[in-house]
């Protein structure tokens, strides 16, 4: 009898380890499709035909991991990604161009800002309504003041990476110094002095070019001064005279840093780049502070194997919101990348479906965690570099289309800090000279 | 254990063939992936040399155009208008461009879709050069091609052969510098560069400088840079990249590395020789090569597909085996069965035998006294039946086991049954001298309507136990009773068996009706006895749809209750009657008393009931219009005998006196004789058990023989086919008594000769036995039945066997035989057989 029981257990147990081989087979396919739980596939899953997403992105594996996972559900949709020259250049009318051409792509890169270029309007009228029911995009996941409408009240981008400002810290070099990061204005000030002091030349670097100096300093300051302040906005906007008092504390801000010597603007102009040189620049491992925007913070990652110096020595580093308070700092929240649909598209359809599986909660956050860039989702789901932004109270967060200051004097703003920074202008110039600062 | 043993074998063989599987498999995967990479390598070398071709060739186009325009001193307007003219493909275009210092710009063979009338085109966001726009003016390599850029005319992907060209400028007319541009969208390039082989479809190739900067790419090759790609999607060391970089540009070989989606890939690269530093690589996912990977889902398949083979074979097996073991236990059970049942039968068979050699033995040494010998006669004939009926019974004992005997209900005296179960259970009564009672009462209907054979089995079989297993001196009383059923026809037989026997217990009488069930007791085994009896009544009670209880106690006794609802036969002694007429019955038992008083009645007899002899006495001497006293032997005054002496004395010679005593009177037959008893009468006292006896001293005939009518029969002729002298002996006998003519043929060989030369109407019928010596009776019957003359071979043959089997009187009617008689014959039988041939014949 119990001969019999043991034998039938254990034919039992290798029928189904060997069941388990078989279905084990299938396991990767099964992981996949946990990872878009909750989409459904609405177009023959035979479906065979090329897409194209094109932007300025010279590579973009967050996107290409979308790709394969897509292509569980469509094997025969070839998906692939193109950087295009001149993109992100506002003259050069290369989307335009492309759109208008033999070989549109299909989805394509959208910054806020675009639909301002002098092909804006070539560019919208090629773009799809987004917002059109019968897309099915779940637009709900994505936070309000991030879908702007136009004047149709049409939905043409849906972003997809949002930005910030902040510094990169190399929290090896406080360890060892015993210096705790700081979290106020006066810790920022007393940390460089201490670094400084223990020998540190440049105890915070930042790229100097352009209007970037600064920049993670004091718009994000300039932005919390006057948000919700409509007269403030609305003279901003309208580069009406006086309007530069607006900006005056954040320029002294930027003067009073400036001023305290901490910035080493000779070795700052040695940064040939805001991207890979700031990034590389930071992996040296001497530079306890950097500041950066998000864009930066993305190609932090890819760029430690880059390093020698970095994979020689590797640290721990963060990214954190400059104190430009005692209170703290600010977390400034902007589109950095949407995308836009071809409505001419010669795969319309399929071009849809790959939104609709796109946009989630669920695979938003995945392609923000794997660019380390922040989600635009309402759910935020961040990398763990960008952990120190998880802790800024509401308050203290902006979100830059809720502010409603617009390109042209958001431009007079960065201008005037990188002035008042670069030396070239006293405060009180720049507040004067607001409407026309070059 | 040996089913463990023979699954763990099972399961060992399986893994190792699996194993074997697993390892062949791979060692052939191996040997095709070697092959096959090797084959990849050698394809890409190959599509290094058509590349080399392609490109060489459309750079040589470029050559002519920029030969002929530094020939020909041409504007900026010229040579783009000469080279618009010489462009014959519509997906081709050229640019000329020019550096001012500061921006690149120039004129292109088409114009911009948004204006077709602007063909300027400027490089300025294009960054095809990062040391600045003397790096497309190299005169040196012999294909001077750019990586993917976009056309900034069109915005298609595109990839461009470049010339450094000298133009005249169009205001100072001094030469000035510039680069032709030899425009192709890489859609197009990609028709045209693609591996050449089916056997490779899958394959992408890429061209990368020594940096790893793509210049063309296809579309598995991610990033702008191979070397990034890798690392991106490898998450290689340093170390492993410096390995890989070496590698990539040395000699050609391969590399594996994992493509964006994961996948294991097969990278072939080898240097491009018509370029400086460019290389060529080509990429194809190592499944294409040959499975690289154990196949599991077919391992797993097959491992499932063995282990249900294995499965369902080892439950083959077993199911097999456990057949083999029913049948070995069958067999087993066969043979123990078998000993059983001969055991059984021989304890069956001596019961009634120890009747009738008993009877004879006494017969023997009262050969004088013919009442005595007369009624032992008639004992031994009441044994000899029922020893008939067991060997009945042995005949359809197979019958009973399967389930397939079959009931043949006939008229019965339940008297008679009565009787004869009395009769075969008095010498075993006797011998272990038990307190035996056997009372009938409120018996209303003797005939009964069913299978009295397996009636009298039932009956004899509970009975026999109790007296086997009572001890000697125990007390056995047997209770037979009418009872009215549920319907007129028929009436309730109840028969209970008590005992004061050892008894059973509950566990024994849980399976006491199953067969061989005998009960684990010192007292019992040396009992004879197989345990079939009760299974057998069992089964048989069902049959007639009675019933069978039980109660017993250890050491106190037990009692069957058997309760059969039995159909009343047509014929009933209810019309028997005898003279009216004053009887006197003495018996101090009260329900004798009353049952007798009742039967009496029912005879038209007024009858008197005292219980002593002395209250017979006082009725003798104060009536004398008895026309027969009856007493019992053993009452407790006056025992029957003395009572007959007294009673003799008064009513003298004129009155018969009977003396109702047990079964075996021999030792008061003599002393009842001399006190005037004139008769004996055995208990039970049935109806006509009275009858016949009463009848018998008033001299009244009995009207209930069946007298057979020899004079139906006288002169019949027949002849016997008979090889025994005794069985010979016996039917002519019986046929002499009854006025018909034998003649014996002593084998079937004399009885076909003897009827061949027999005389038309000679004989009237054969008796063939069939197993007789030179000449079987079937085989006998066979050549009469072909013998030429009607009246020869016409003759009726009855078989007159012991075969008593069915399928032995098929094989005899099948022979040709008009009917079949069993051993011992039942001359009734016999008579009845002649009858019916004799009227057939009339």
């Amino acid at each position: 009898m119990i001969g019999k029981r043991t034998s039938c257990i254990l034919l039992v147990v290798l029928l189904v380890l060997s069941l388990c081989l078989v279905a084990c087979s299938k396991k990767e396919t099964a992981k996949t499709q946990e990872s878009a739980a909750g989409y459904v596939p609405k177009l023959d899953p035979n479906t065979s035909c090329s897409i194209t997403v094109a932007g300025h992105y010279s590579n973009f594996e967050a996107l290409e991991a979308e790709f394969n996972r897509f292509s569980q559900y469509y094997p025969n949709v070839k998906m692939t990604y193109i950087y295009m020259d001149g993109y992100s250049k506002s003259g050069s009318r290369i989307l335009s161009t492309a759109l208008a051409g033999s070989e549109a792509p299909d989805i394509f890169f959208t910054y806020p800002y675009m639909y301002d270029w002098v092909d804006g309007k070539e560019i919208s009228a090629a773009s799809e309504n987004l917002a059109d029911p019968a897309l099915g995009l779940d637009l709900s996941c994505i936070r309000p003041a991030l879908l702007s409408k136009d004047q149709s009240g049409n939905i043409l981008s849906i972003p997809v990476y949002t930005t910030t400002y902040g510094m990169l810290v190399n929290e090896a070099i406080f360890e060892k110094e015993k210096i705790a990061v700081p979290k106020s204005y006066s810790e920022l000030v007393s940390a460089c002095e201490a670094l400084k002091k223990a020998g540190y030349d440049n105890p915070i670097m930042c790229y100097s070019k352009g209007s970037d100096l600064l920049y993670p300093l004091f718009y994000p300051y300039f932005c919390a001064q006057i948000k919700g302040n409509e007269k403030a906005l609305e003279d901003l906007n309208g580069m009406k005279p006086g309007a530069g008092e607006y900006m005056r504390s954040a320029m002294e801000l930027t003067a009073d840093f400036i001023g305290r010597g901490f910035i080493n603007l000779q070795e700052c102009n040695k940064l040939a780049n805001n991207y890979e040189a700031v990034i590389l620049r930071f992996f040296e491992g001497d530079v306890p502070m950097m500041l950066a925007s998000g864009n930066t913070v993305s190609g932090t990652e890819k760029r430690e194997a880059k390093s020698e110096a970095f994979t020689a020595h590797p640290f721990r580093y963060s990214f954190h919101p400059v104190p430009s308070t005692d209170e703290g700092g600010y977390f400034i929240n902007t589109i950095s990348v949407g995308f836009g649909v071809n409505k001419n598209s010669k795969n319309l359809a399929m071009a849809n479906e790959f939104m609709r599986f796109l946009v989630n909660t669920q695979e938003l956050n995945l392609m923000a965690m794997a660019k380390r860039m922040v989600t635009p989702c309402v759910e935020m789901s961040l990398d763990s570099v960008y952990a120190p932004f998880q802790s800024v109270g509401g308050e203290r967060s902006i979100n830059l289309s809720d502010l409603g200051l617009e390109d042209k004097a958001s431009s007079q703003v960065s201008k005037a800090g990188w002035q008042v920074a670069a030396g070239n202008m006293t405060v009180d110039e720049v507040v004067a000279a607001y409407g026309s600062i070059q | 254990m040996k089913k463990i043993l023979m699954i763990l074998g099972n399961v060992l063989i399986v893994t190792v063939i699996l194993i074997f599987v697993s390892v062949y498999i791979d060692a052939e995967q191996k040997r095709i992936l070697a092959s096959q990479t090797e084959s990849f390598e050698s394809m890409t070398v190959a599509m290094e040399n058509v590349t080399t071709n392609y490109l060489v060739g459309e750079q040589q186009v470029c050559n002519t155009w920029a030969n002929y325009i530094n020939s020909r001193n041409m504007t900026a307007e010229e040579a783009i208008g000469f080279v618009r003219d010489s462009i014959t493909s519509a997906e081709i275009m050229a640019h000329i461009l020019v550096s001012d210092g500061q921006k690149v710009s120039g004129l292109s063979t088409k114009a911009r879709p948004q204006n077709p009338d602007d063909y300027s085109v400027s490089y300025e966001n294009v960054s095809l050069y990062s040391q600045g726009f003397d790096e497309l003016l190299r005169e040196e390599a012999t294909v001077n091609v750019t990586r993917i850029y976009t056309n900034p005319i069109n915005a298609i992907q595109s990839i461009a052969f470049c010339n450094p060209i000298t133009l005249k400028d169009a205001k100072s007319g001094a030469a000035l510098p510039a680069v032709l541009l030899r425009v192709i969208p890489v859609s197009s390039f990609e028709k045209k560069w693609a591996f050449p082989t089916e056997e490779y479809k899958n394959a992408e190739i890429a061209l990368i400088d020594s940096a790893g900067d793509y210049i063309i790419k296809g579309h598995s090759f991610k990033n702008s840079n191979f070397f990034e790609f890798f690392q991106s999607y490898n998450s290689p060391s340093s170390s492993v990249m410096e390995e890989l970089r070496g590698n990539i540009v040395g000699n050609p070989g391969v590399v594996e590395i994992k493509d964006s989606t994961g996948k294991q890939s097969l990278v072939a690269h080898a240097r491009v020789s018509s370029t400086d530093d460019w290389i060529i690589l080509s990429m194809i996912p190592m499944t294409e090569l040959g499975h690289i990977e154990t196949n599991w889902t077919l391992i797993g398949i097959v491992t499932a597909g063995l282990l249900i083979i294995l499965t369902f074979n080892l439950f083959l097996l077993l199911s097999f085996n456990r057949q083999l073991k029913v049948a070995v236990t069958a067999a087993d059970s066969a043979n123990q069965a078998k000993t059983d049942f001969l055991s059984t039968m021989s304890h069956d068979i001596r019961t009634p035998m120890n009747a009738i050699i008993g009877l004879t033995t006494i017969t023997g040494k009262k050969i004088d006294d013919p009442d005595i010998v007369r009624e032992n006669l008639r004992k031994i004939n009441l044994a000899g039946n029922h020893l008939l009926t067991l060997i009945n019974d042995i005949l359809d004992i197979s019958k009973v086991e399967s389930g397939k005997l079959n009931l043949n209900p006939v008229n019965f005296s339940i008297v008679e049954c009565a009787e004869n179960l009395v009769n075969i259970s008095q010498p075993m009564v006797k011998e272990k001298n038990i307190d035996f009672n056997f009372r009938v009462s409120r018996f209303e209907h003797e005939y009964l309507h069913a299978d009295q054979l397996r009636l009298n089995q039932i009956f004899i079989n509970i009975l026999s136990n109790a007296i086997k297993y009572t001890e000697p001196g125990g007390q056995v009383n047997v209770e037979m009773k009418e009872e009215s059923a549920s319907s007129d026809r028929t009436i309730r037989l109840t028969y209970i068996v008590s005992d004061t026997g050892m008894g059973m217990t509950p566990e024994f009488m849980a399976r006491m009706y199953q067969p061989f069930s005998r009960q684990t007791d010192s007292r019992v085994n040396t009992i004879q006895g197989t345990g079939l009896g009760l299974a057998i009544t069992k089964q048989m009670v069902e049959m007639m749809n009675g019933s069978i209880d039980c109660e017993s106690e250890v050491g106190k006794g037990t009692t069957f209750t058997i309760t059969l609802e039995l159909p009343i036969a047509d014929r009933q002694m209810d019309d028997i009657k005898l003279p009216a007429m004053k009887v006197l019955l003495a018996d101090d038992d009260p329900v004798i008393r009353e049952t007798a008083g009742e039967t009496l009645h029912s005879l038209g007899i007024e009858a008197d009931l005292v219980q002593s002899g002395a209250q017979a006495l006082d009725r003798v001497s104060s009536q004398h219009d008895y026309k027969i006293v009856i007493l019992d032997w053993k009452m407790p005054d006056m025992d029957g005998i003395e009572a007959a002496r007294r009673i003799r004395e008064i009513v003298g010679e004129g009155v018969p006196i009977l003396l109702i005593s047990a079964y075996d009177r021999t030792d008061i037959e003599e002393a009842a004789t001399k006190a005037g008893v004139n008769g004996f009468i055995t208990k039970p006292l049935f109806r006509s058990t009275l009858y016949d006896k009463l009848s018998e001293v008033i001299g009244n005939e009995s009207t209930r023989t069946d007298q057979e009518d020899d004079a139906d029969i006288a002169g019949v002729r027949i002849l016997v086919a008979e090889d025994n002298d005794i069985n010979w002996e016996i039917i002519s006998m019986m046929l002499q008594m009854h006025g018909v003519e034998a003649e014996r043929a002593e084998n079937g060989k004399i009885a076909v000769d003897r009827i061949a030369d027999s005389k038309e109407g000679e004989f009237n019928l054969v008796f063939m036995d069939i197993q007789m010596p030179v000449m079987n009776g079937i085989e006998a019957t066979k050549r009469i039945r072909s013998l030429s003359k009607p009246w020869q071979s016409g003759i009726p043959i009855i078989a007159m066997t012991a075969d008593a089997f069915s399928e032995n009187v098929s094989e005899c009617l099948a022979a040709g035989m008009n009917g079949h008689i069993a051993k011992p014959v039942d001359m009734k039988l016999v008579i009845k057989e002649i009858k019916k041939i004799k009227e057939e014949r009339l």
